[in-house]
């Protein structure tokens, strides 16, 4: 099921596309239109699911470590993911001039740039591990670029970084290493907020740091969304270059067509990786108001998790939904949500896609797997391949 | 009284613009942004709809004097 969910993501979806899972006590939608319909009614799915919600942590989590679970959640409870309206829409103001397409545009060649330094240094080599050569490596080199902190600061970052990704994982000492990268963010971040609410620069710690002198968000805000723009476009790009050159491998047509015109094939192909395994497989919102939805009645304080993976595979959107065609258009996939906690990353997240799938196009002529079995991260969030060797 | 352009080869329909000026902007069959009643809603929340759309693609002009209120113009300041 978590190597290979689709088979059975798509039986539920023809069976029962707004499914109530008795074992989990949660709601699951794997239909395109209801998942879609669910988004667009933001007004009765919260997005509290954590600040919103008491209750002992699940998965399940070693009692010792009952106390970490209370820093945890004051943590993500600050989170601008985890707000409605009207506090999300002031909250996501203050960064989103910083991400619009064109603000992104200026930062292509910067992106690129890194792309092809990471790519030349490995292309001799013969082989790499896509997770820790080339998926991991990446996004935290620009988003912390991006930030404005030093870059001989990358590795502690990407270490933080690493440990807050243990926020959708399911192993019971987990607690553990997230509260530990919690800390080291907020303590991280705390000096250059404050020198950035002093002299604000164009960078995104200053963005995030003139949202509390403009009284949107307390200092805990700041400091705990600066941990989110690190950690939130980290493990999803990872997952999308690594799933994306999973697909290429497995459909050697579309890595031939791609490479035979990479300027033009980059984009859409970008946006074929996404809707086939997309970096995240499904989320949750938590029913605010009772509602109707495809026969089924949902009442306030119910969980809802939405299948992204699933409802990009309805073939009453997509027309051969199971084939990886890399000139699909159009092709409105879900992976980035809908309504309006669409992705603030979105034109960044596509820019790396791009970037990093043209440039794999233009140096490397066949990848193969270089093990029987790809394994994945036990999370129901994040579709997230643990190791991935290859050779060229 | 505002011109309102949305751009369909941009526009994914993720209905931000929809959530917030409600009056203004509805989904077409291709489940994309369509303006029903550029007076639908106040200025504001036009602007506002414009501002936050995450893929750039809506457009408001002053449709007596062309002059474009969103996105700004290079060179007008931010």
């Amino acid at each position: 099921m978590i190597a290979r969910p689709y088979a059975t993501f798509a039986r539920l979806r023809e069976r029962d596309p707004v499914h109530w899972n008795e074992r989990f006590g949660l709601w699951v939608v794997t239909g395109y239109d209801p998942v879609v319909w669910i988004l667009r009614h933001h007004e009765l799915f919260s997005s509290a699911v954590i600040r919103g919600v008491e209750g002992a942590p699940y998965p399940p989590v070693l009692p010792e470590d009952a106390p970490l679970f209370d820093e945890v959640r004051t943590f993500r409870a600050d989170q601008l993911v985890e707000q409605d309206r009207p506090e999300h829409l002031e909250q996501r103001k203050t960064v989103h001039s910083f991400f619009t397409p064109t603000a992104m545009e200026g930062w292509r060649p910067f992106v690129r740039r890194a792309v092809d330094e990471l790519l030349d240094e490995l292309r001799p080599r013969g082989r790499m591990n896509v997770v820790t050569d080339l998926a991991a490596p990446l996004p935290v080199r620009i988003i912390a670029r991006m930030m404005g902190v030093p870059r001989e600061d990358m590795d502690t970052l990407r270490g933080l970084a690493d440990s807050i990704l243990h926020l959708n994982r399911g192993e019971p000492d987990r607690l553990r290493p997230l509260a530990e990268g919690i800390r080291g963010i907020v303590e991280y971040a705390r000096p250059f907020v404050e020198e950035r609410i002093r002299n604000p620069g164009d960078d995104l710690i200053s963005a995030l740091a003139r949202g509390e002198s403009d009284g949107v968000f307390t200092r805990h805000q700041v400091l705990v969304n600066t941990g989110l723009m690190l950690f939130a476009g980290h493990e999803t790009t990872m997952n999308l270059i690594c799933n994306g050159l999973r697909a290429f491998i497995e459909h050697p047509a579309q890595w031939d067509r791609l490479r035979a015109d990479p300027d033009r094939f980059a984009r859409t192909a970008t946006e074929e990786c996404l809707r086939f395994d997309p970096p995240v497989k499904s989320t949750q919102r938590i029913v605010a108001q009772e509602a109707e939805l495809c026969g089924k009645t949902l009442s306030p304080g119910e969980r809802i998790r939405w299948i992204i993976a699933a409802a990009n595979r309805d073939p009453s959107v997509f027309e051969d939904p199971d084939t990886f065609d890399i000139g699909r258009q159009p092709n409105p996939h879900l992976s980035f949500g809908s309504g309006i906690h669409y992705c603030l990353g979105v034109a960044l997240a596509r820019m790396e896609g791009q970037e990093v799938f043209g440039g794999l196009a233009r140096r490397f002529e066949r990848f193969a797997l270089d093990t029987d079995e790809l394994r994945y991260q036990p999370s129901i969030q994040f579709r997230s391949i643990e190791s991935m060797p290859v050779t060229w | 009284m505002v011109r309102i352009e949305v751009d369909h080869g941009l526009c994914v329909g993720n209905a931000m613009c929809v959530a917030t000026a409600p009056g203004v902007f509805a989904h077409n069959e291709n489940r994309q942004s369509t303006v029903v009643d550029a007076a639908g809603d106040p200025e504001a929340l036009v602007l506002e709809a414009a501002a936050n759309c995450p893929v750039s693609a809506i457009r408001v002009v002053e449709a007596e004097t062309g002059r474009t209120l969103f996105p700004p113009e290079p060179g007008a300041g931010s």
